[in-house]
């Protein structure tokens, strides 16, 4: 029992992480039907560059976020204009797939060739303190991932609907023609709403970096676990994606405690292939695209 | 009566669907302040000569003037700029939005909300006051129709584009919605209706023309195209014969 609770512990943790990345690569989706399989790829250089600001001018992970997730929105906003807008719109899901691919290897590449392909981490002094409440153990780094993935998750949800470009960018999720027709300037709204993806993918990188170690290559294990996430979750849904990394870190946990930790990576995929099958739309993907 | 102003002229366009010509040099001009009404049968071309105005849409050939200025060309998202305001066909209100929200959306192209305009829509609608916090996907029908065009009427619109207002509505409310066209023309806005309801449409209107397959066929004031035996024929279900 005791071991079942301080894995959901750690499931509620670790699921704030992949919210925040799954967030950004839904709201791609639900802005301009573009699934991004580069969404793991940039997460893995948000992370490469917290390593590098951290190892070079000794700034924090946590402090290194507001840089990142500068740069990656830079990133993202020139993936959008020089690799997706020249796709014309009807066949532009598809193609998609394969743009996004090549950025991901592209970035891949990049990645190797200026960080080499072994493994890094991000060891900074707390990176192995931790609490213990009631006789759980609560890792730190854990703790502050999740409290800042809350944080930027409430920023983004304030973003899409307090503020008149997040109204422009739902708009345009739900009815891109009016929105047009409305003055909404759908080529703005898209790159500014893959830069915000990114931007994400950053914040989450920094955080992501400092729990696991990664190399280039980690971005292919990172997005089957995001695309079973936003599929749980509804695509384009924000609130699905949330509770879609919720549910699956959450289970995932669970069977690494109640089973085994070899079982544990085998539920992402478990999951996804049953939401296939009994419900393809995800949670939240019911009438069109859920909460955005 | 006077000749109004021209507000808007259409020339000679050529629309085209890939191979489909669906425009085939359409001609016509609105005044301001007038009420047109665009008539024809199903795939006459109706909704294909709005979305041409509003910018959805290119023409391969002619051109269209907005105040003796060339807008074709000019994506749809600037016209708007000028006070072309369409309310599409099928109510393309934001479901997963507020009516506030919406209402709110349709003032994007101003950096902010004119409470007055907001005032004056509510006043027209008071449905969608009563009902301003709901989820616009939750609306009736023709609430939603109300408010797709109460939506248009917060971006101050010159000339309104409404194709087919009507549509799937009871009888009491496109009386309804066809009588807050006509006070909406007082307040000085021109409106290029299109409706299958021809009847509604011809009485409301001051002047009409009547598409077929993508030609103008036929021209008139509104009173003269009610009386004209075509149109009681194709469009008011009436026997030619017995009349
Ligand atoms: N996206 C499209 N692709 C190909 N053909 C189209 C497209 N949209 C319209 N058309 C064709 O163009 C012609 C005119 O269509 P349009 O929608 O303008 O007719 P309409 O007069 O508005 O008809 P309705 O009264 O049914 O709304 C039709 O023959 C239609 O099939
Ligand atoms: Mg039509």
């Amino acid at each position: 029992m005791h071991a079942l609770i301080q894995g959901i512990i750690l499931g509620i943790l670790t699921a704030g992480v992949y919210a925040l990345m799954a967030s950004g690569q839904t709201l791609i989706f639900g802005i301009m039907k573009v699934v991004n399989l580069a969404q793991g790829a940039m997460v893995i250089l948000g992370a490469y560059l917290a390593f590098q600001l951290f190892t070079s001018f000794g700034i924090d992970p946590f402090l290194a976020i507001p840089i990142t997730t500068v740069a990656l929105f830079v990133v993202g906003v020139l993936v959008q204009l020089l690799f997706l807008r020249p796709l014309r719109s009807d066949d532009r899901s598809e193609l998609s797939l394969l743009v996004t691919f090549a950025v991901a290897l592209l970035l891949e590449g990049i990645m190797s060739v200026i960080w080499s392909t072994s493994d890094r981490s991000i060891n900074t002094h707390y990176a192995n303190s931790s609490w213990t409440v009631f006789g759980y153990q609560i890792t730190l780094v854990r703790l502050w991932a999740f409290l800042l993935s809350l944080f930027a998750l409430g920023l983004l949800y304030l973003l899409l609907n307090r503020t008149r470009f997040g109204r422009a960018i739902r708009a345009s999720v739900q009815n891109p023609e009016s929105a047009t027709l409305l003055g909404v300037q759908s080529e703005r709204v898209s790159a500014i709403g893959f830069g915000l993806g990114a931007a994400t993918a950053a914040a989450a990188g920094s955080v992501y970096g400092l729990l696991y170690p990664f190399n280039s290559g980690s971005h292919y294990d990172l997005i089957s676990r995001l695309l079973s996430i936003v599929i749980l979750g509804g695509l384009g849904s924000v609130g699905g994606a949330v509770i879609g990394a919720l549910v699956i870190s959450v289970s995932s946990a669970i069977v690494a405690s109640a089973i085994s930790p070899i079982w544990s990576e085998m539920t992402f995929f478990i999951v996804l292939l049953l939401v296939l099958l009994v419900r393809p739309r995800g949670l939240f993907g019911t009438a069109a695209r859920g909460a955005i | 009566m006077s000749e109004p102003r021209e507000l808007l002229r259409v020339t000679d366009i050529e629309v085209r669907y890939g191979a489909i010509r669906a425009l085939k040099g359409v001609s016509f001009t609105v005044g301001e302040g007038e009420v047109v009404a665009l008539l024809g049968a199903n795939g006459a071309g109706k909704t294909t000569t709005q979305k041409t105005i509003s910018g959805m849409l290119r023409p391969a050939v002619g051109s269209i003037t907005f105040e003796g200025r060339r807008i074709d060309g000019i994506p749809a998202h600037e016209l708007i700029g000028l006070g072309i305001c369409h309310v599409p066909e099928g109510r393309h209100v934001f479901p997963r939005m507020t009516v506030h929200e919406n209402l709110e959306m349709g003032a994007f192209r101003f950096k902010r909300v004119d409470s007055a305009d907001l005032e004056r829509v509510l006043e027209l609608f008071p449905r969608l006051r009563e009902r301003i916090k709901q989820q616009a996907g939750t609306l009736s029908g023709g609430e939603q129709q109300m408010l797709a065009i109460g939506r248009a009427l917060m971006g101050k619109p010159r000339l309104l584009l409404l194709d087919e207002p009507s549509m799937g509505l009871a009888p009491l409310i496109v009386a309804q919605i066809f009588e807050i066209v006509r006070e909406i023309n007082t307040t000085g806005v021109t409106v290029l209706v299109v409706e299958q309801n021809a009847a509604q449409a011809l009485t409301l209107a001051d002047r009409g023309y009547v598409l077929e397959t993508g030609e103008i066929v036929l021209e008139g004031t509104g009173r003269e195209l009610l009386a004209d035996d075509r149109i009681r024929a194709a469009y008011l279900g009436e026997e030619i014969a017995a009349s």
